[in-house]
């Protein structure tokens, strides 16, 4: 594991996704809601974060549906107007998250879906990023995934270091980690 | 013997006479730098580029401070003192971004042989780093697990490898020049269209495919 | 259960704005690493229980071994948010060394847990037997350099400092022609700003 310490690769995993168990497991307490004792029965239709539902899945112990953010109600909606899309509402790591269940879920679409919908919305947020006014958080910030807002910021922060560049600007800053500056005088 | 590259003189051998020569220490370092700052893992120390670097600078400030005090015309001390400067940076930011390296992946550095790539010092440091960063994890979470989930190499003694090792990511990419044609090359084992690397043409190229002509010189970063 | 607490230490991480740590969260490590000795406990009950009824735990896979592999992925997954929380704690703690210097003002101390302190310390030591053997400062110059002297503007009280061996009184709000790297820590600390022409 390449990621064992990075903070976005454990937050995907707690995507949640739905799975059926194939075998029973007891001695699990409420990892079912639904249950009335503490043993999960094969069958039954549970919620799980995306790194137990991927470990249970490799051992053949539950089967993995694919999640809500892929049906096709999403994918009509991508094709008529990709921009337009509130996908950090419906998973915030939507292309993350596509590229780790693909391969569980069997779905060979997925792959197109993520590629059709990311290109179509690059697009759209670079222009955004650089024509945008910089200071006020335009609205369509809302709609995007986390790595859509990190595209945007790093547009707009090399626009913005570009233009220091060409008019020529302080290039010493304060140290970020000591937070917003304080008049010494207020 | 080989007769024609003694005297250095037919052909293409003028070519690299030139471009070895217009290649001064300063640019040199501009290179490693540049290589250093884009490669996602460390790269050989460049010790003997280091060492003549360290001794120009020193004869640059005596110069400067003979300039000084012999009252030669202030801006030409300030156009040394800026070149002077400019050098300082390039090798100070050299070695930071070593560091930082380090730092970042020092547990993977120390058991694989990109250990045989740091300085003498840079390997203290990094042995250093190590122990006080395990020393550190240890006290704040690994005493405190159960047995059986307290190694700072393995999630838990179930897992075959070392399993929480970071690693620098080699499939990452990179933007690449290369001085003259290289020919075609097969960039990674999906079998997709070859690509061919012309002089001067800029690329972007996932840094594994082109690691060994990074590491061979043949192939500039940017 | 099943990562809930470990999930917030995580998200506390990345929640901070640009770069700042926030106080070390000892209740919530303290929780999560309990959870870890209660997924522990259930597994070993489990493993028993499959060694009491005479099966072998290896390859046994009864109710009772999926429970119990439920049980030891919760409790390395939790592990793996401990250690994200501490080790990535611990990568902005070496930035801090390079940003403010060796010496942590109050106000970012108290963020820090006891062995965050003790780690400060370490790695300053560290660094510093690194630049000593080089004899080069490496804490300065972070900007490409342009001009040798920039302008600057004191905003904090500094007092009497020597800067390139030059005595000077850097009062409040006073404007001084300095050295680049004489000026680059202060501005970095918040101290003074640069100042255009």
């Amino acid at each position: 594991m390449g990621h064992y310490y990075d903070i976005d690769d454990i937050l995907i995993e707690e995507e949640l996704v739905s799975v059926v168990f194939q075998k029973a497991a007891n001695g699990v307490g409420i990892l079912d809601p639904g249950a009335e004792t503490s043993t999960v029965e094969q069958g039954s239709k549970v919620e799980l974060p995306f790194w137990l539902a991927h470990e249970l899945h490799l051992r053949q112990a539950v089967s993995v549906n694919v999640p809500a953010c892929f049906d096709q109600k999403t994918r009509k909606e991508i094709q008529a107007d990709a921009a337009c899309v509130d996908l950090r509402n419906r998973c915030a790591y939507f292309y993350e998250l596509g590229c780790k269940i693909a391969p569980l879920v069997g779905d060979k679409t997925i792959g197109a879906l993520l590629l059709y919908a990311f290109k179509s919305r690059y697009k759209d947020v670079l222009i955004k990023a650089h024509t945008a006014a910089f200071s006020l958080a335009p609205k369509f910030m809302t709609l995007l995934t986390n790595e859509e807002t990190n595209l945007y910021e790093a547009a707009q922060s090399s626009m913005a270091a570009f233009k220091r560049w060409r008019m020529g600007g302080a290039r010493f800053q304060r140290a970020a980690v000591l937070g917003k500056k304080r008049r010494p005088d207020d | 013997m080989a007769s024609g590259s003694e005297e250095g003189g037919t052909g293409i051998q003028i070519d690299e006479y030139e471009s070895l020569i217009s290649t001064t220490d300063v640019e040199l370092l501009k290179r490693a730098w540049r290589h250093e700052k884009a490669a996602p893992e460390i790269l050989q120390y460049e010790g003997a580029l280091v060492q003549r670097i360290r001794e120009q600078i020193q004869l640059m400030v005596e110069t400067v401070e003979e300039f000084a005090e012999s009252g030669i015309d202030p801006l030409t001390v300030s156009l040394y003192e800026m070149d002077l400067d400019r050098t300082q940076f390039l090798l100070r930011s050299y070695l930071r971004i070593r560091l930082h390296k380090i730092e970042k992946y020092m547990i993977h550095i120390l058991k694989t042989d990109l250990w045989n790539r740091l300085s003498e010092q840079e390997q203290k440091f990094a042995k250093r780093c190590t122990d006080d960063l395990g020393k550190h994890l240890e006290q704040s979470v690994l005493s405190r697990l159960p047995d059986g989930y307290k190694s700072l190499l393995k999630q838990s003694t179930a897992s075959e490898e070392d399993d929480m090792v970071s690693e620098p990511q080699l499939d990452t990419f990179v933007i690449c020049k290369s001085k003259r044609d290289l020919g075609t090359f097969q960039l990674d084992d999906s079998g997709g269209v070859p690509v061919e690397l012309l002089a001067g043409n800029l690329n972007i190229l996932r840094y594994k495919s082109i690691k060994p002509l990074v590491e061979s010189g043949q192939i500039d970063l940017v | 259960m099943y990562g809930r607490e470990a999930r917030q230490l995580v998200k506390e991480l990345s929640s901070g704005e640009n770069g700042q740590l926030k106080a070390f969260n000892s209740d919530m490590v303290d929780q999560v690493t309990k959870a870890c000795s209660v997924h522990h406990l259930e597994l070993q009950s489990l493993i028993r229980k499959i060694q009491e009824e005479g099966l072998d735990t290896q390859t046994t896979r009864n109710a009772d071994h999926f429970g119990a592999l439920i049980h030891h992925l919760a409790l390395i997954r939790n592990k793996r948010c401990l250690m994200a929380y501490v080790y990535n704690r611990a990568d902005s703690i070496r930035n801090l060394r390079w940003k403010v210097g060796n010496v942590l003002p109050q106000e970012i101390k108290g963020k820090l847990s006891h062995p965050e302190q003790e780690y400060f310390k370490n790695h300053d030591t560290a660094l510093n037997l690194y630049m000593s053997a080089l004899d080069l400062d490496l804490t300065v110059d972070f900007v490409p350099p342009k001009d040798p002297y920039i302008q600057v503007r004191v905003i904090d009280d500094i007092g009497e400092v020597f800067l390139s061996d030059k005595k000077t009184n850097l009062v409040c709000h006073s404007i001084h022609f300095l050295k680049r790297n004489d000026a680059e820590q202060y501005i970095s600390q918040g101290l003074m700003e640069e100042l255009m022409g």
